[in-house]
């Protein structure tokens, strides 16, 4: 087979100004597997089974949804398509919804949408890594930090929301919770 | 391979070491990645669902939905203040050797890089054979990461790039690219293999050397007998014809002169090409052939010389003796125009031709190293042929296939080039060029093959 060695790819024919081309990152090497490191996908997995179950706590038919979006989530991990992650993300948000329409408890679906994007944000994150770095580099770190500090932000959502919950809206209505979180949106807005 | 231990943050080092390389931030690139589009809607949507169904535990998900885009929008891509450091085993290999590259980053800021991932700028010309020169980490201020990886060195010199360093803010929302130069550079000069005895044309210098010419005089070979002149040596009269008829005879012998010999490798664009996309190109075969050539020639005592058919320049006058014999071996190591890659810029045929001829010794003779995938070449050893200097055609065979079986590397686009390749092959040797191919034997081998047949 004849074929033009293509090994200048990365900088051969790079513009003069800017050595580092933006797509060159595909193309860089070959031979380098672009799939998701396993830890972000083994995480990913875990955290979407984990939101099933607590979904399937609310409400049966929400876990089911949540449940398909998990793998969803796995698969859009195989087969590297973000597009794939954010519509399994979507279903797994249309089950969470479901699974609150039909009442379920507070404490379930507040777990269930910690873990649903926890499990989507590492879905994700290991898709660009694959993409950047590939599988068999050393990222066990990176997505460690990556899941603690996604994990940090639910956490203290979940506490800063549950808390105000439990001790200013526990007996107000509806109508009170959503008004309290107008101005906390409000708040977030002015911040940035 | 990347390295096993895990040193990250547990090395944490002084902020400042004294002499180091320092090493050269570029910004690039910040984009934002969007990767958290839509979770307002989300949010929101959950929190209207739950007013509508008056459902508490919809309009709390939502507002950690909420909390989630306060998560994404808060924290910046910060710029990758990172010291690399880059070590190879051996800055001087011998082509094939492997070379074990370690680089060494340190976050010299004074934030936190909770995101950062590191591509490594490698050569073109190496490959690397173990572990990705890549890494993904995260880095405190002062802390260490390392990997290794290793490459293949092949001749040529090389030099890193800078590296790739992409950070991310802790969300991931926000991206911001950045080059981390440090210069690293090896040097890959292999040693010259003698290639047998190469044979010449008959196109020599005055000087004496090992091509028997047509020329009577003193030598080894018969070449004639003529009538005896005064002062022709007592040893070469024809003493069986004295005794025989009585007249004295005087034998000429062949004479053995010395030749002038310029290697031209074509290294034009097209002729980096290899049977696949992994081989050695024909430029790398042309070049290893050369070297033999080269030391085979020198040691005969002929004057050589080279040349690059490409667009950039290289020329090394035909000369002889050791310091010629180091410098022909530091052009094919490491000229750029005989990179293991493609030399930018264009080429101009004419314009290259015009500058060779008015640099090539009159009685110079040429070994042109071309793989042959184009008119031009085939069109060029005609056209030098063509001014007196004999012209002895050697192609590296790129279009046949390793593995004759493989379905894959058998198109019909491979045949065509073989067959037009040939067709090539056939045309010089009838116009009385000689031609030498070689594929999957060694270049000496299929040179005594065709010595075989040629006539002087």
């Amino acid at each position: 087979m004849v074929a033009v060695s293509r090994r200048e790819a990365t900088a051969g024919d790079g513009d003069e100004a800017d050595p580092i081309d933006a797509d060159s990152l595909d193309a860089s090497d070959r031979e380098r597997d672009a799939r998701p490191p396993t830890l972000a996908v083994v995480g990913s997995l875990v955290a979407g089974a984990v939101a099933a179950l607590a979904a399937l706590l609310a409400a049966p038919i929400g876990g089911a949804l949540v449940g398909l979006a998990a793998l969803g989530l796995l698969a859009g991990s195989l087969r590297r398509s973000h597009r794939l992650l954010s519509w399994a993300a979507g279903i797994g948000a249309v089950g969470i919804a479901v699974a609150g329409y039909r009442g379920g408890a507070v404490e379930p679906l507040l777990a269930a949408g910690v873990a649903l994007a926890l499990a989507w944000d590492l879905a994700d994150h290991g898709v660009s890594l694959g993409e950047q770095v590939g599988r068999e580099a050393r990222t066990r770190r990176n997505v460690a930090v990556h899941a603690g500090t996604n994990l940090l932000a639910g956490g203290l959502s979940i506490a800063v929301v549950y808390g105000a919950y439990l001790a200013a809206a526990g007996s107000q209505p509806v109508a009170a919770l959503a008004l309290l979180l107008f101005g906390a949106v409000a708040l977030a807005s002015a911040v940035r | 391979m990347t390295a096993e231990t895990e040193r990250g943050d547990a090395t944490r080092e002084p902020a400042n070491r004294g002499a180091e390389p320092t090493t050269e931030r570029t910004p690039l690139r910040r984009s934002e990645t969007g990767r958290w589009d839509g979770i307002a809607g989300v949010a929101l949507a959950l929190v209207g669902v739950g007013v509508v169904a008056r459902q508490p535990g919809l309009v709390l998900t939502g507002a950690v939905g909420v909390g989630y885009v306060v998560y994404a929008r808060v924290g910046e891509a910060r710029e990758a203040t990172v010291e690399l450091e880059r070590t190879v085993s051996d800055d001087a290999p011998e082509p094939g050797d492997e070379v074990v590259v370690a680089v060494r980053a340190r976050n010299v800021g004074d934030a936190p890089l909770p995101d950062l991932r590191l591509v490594d700028g490698v050569p073109p010309g190496l490959e690397v054979v173990d572990g990705p020169a890549r890494i993904a980490t995260a880095l405190r201020p002062g802390a260490t990461a390392a990997f290794e990886y290793t490459v293949r060195a092949t001749r040529g010199e090389h030099e890193w790039g800078p590296a790739r360093a992409i950070t991310r803010d802790p969300a991931g929302s926000r991206e911001r690219t950045t080059g981390l130069a440090t210069p690293t550079r090896i040097a890959c000069t292999p040693e010259l293999s003698a290639g047998g005895d190469l044979p010449l044309r008959g196109l020599t210098t005055v000087y004496h050397g090992r091509v028997p010419t047509d020329v009577g005089g003193a030598g080894v070979e018969f070449h004639a007998t003529r009538e005896y002149r005064r002062g022709d040596p007592i040893k070469r009269i024809d003493w069986n014809r004295r005794a025989r008829t009585g007249e004295l005879a005087t034998l000429d012998l062949r004479e053995e002169r010395a030749a002038t010999v310029v290697l031209l490798i074509d290294a034009r664009e097209s002729a980096y090409a290899a049977t696949e996309p992994d081989a050695d190109t024909a430029v790398e075969a042309s070049v290893e052939a050369a070297g033999q050539a080269f030391t085979a020639l020198l040691d005969g005592g002929d004057r050589v010389g080279i040349a690059a058919l490409g667009p950039r320049d290289c020329w090394l006058r035909p000369g002889a003796g050791t310091a010629h014999a180091a410098r022909g071996r530091e052009t094919l190591a490491t000229d750029p125009a005989l990179a293991p890659t493609p030399s930018e810029g264009r080429f101009y045929g004419s314009l290259w031709l015009r500058r060779f001829r008015r640099r090539l010794p009159a009685d110079a003779q040429v070994l042109f190293f071309t793989p042959l995938l184009d008119d031009f070449a085939a069109s060029l050893a005609r056209r030098i042929d063509a001014r007196g200097h004999l012209v002895t055609v050697l192609s590296p065979d790129v279009t046949a296939g390793d593995d004759r079986d493989d379905p894959a590397g058998d198109t019909p686009g491979t045949r065509l080039v073989a067959f037009e390749r040939r067709e090539r092959l056939r045309d010089l040797r009838g116009a009385g060029i000689r031609a030498v191919e070689w594929g999957d034997r060694s270049f000496p081998v299929a040179v005594a093959r065709a010595t075989g047949r040629w006539s002087r």
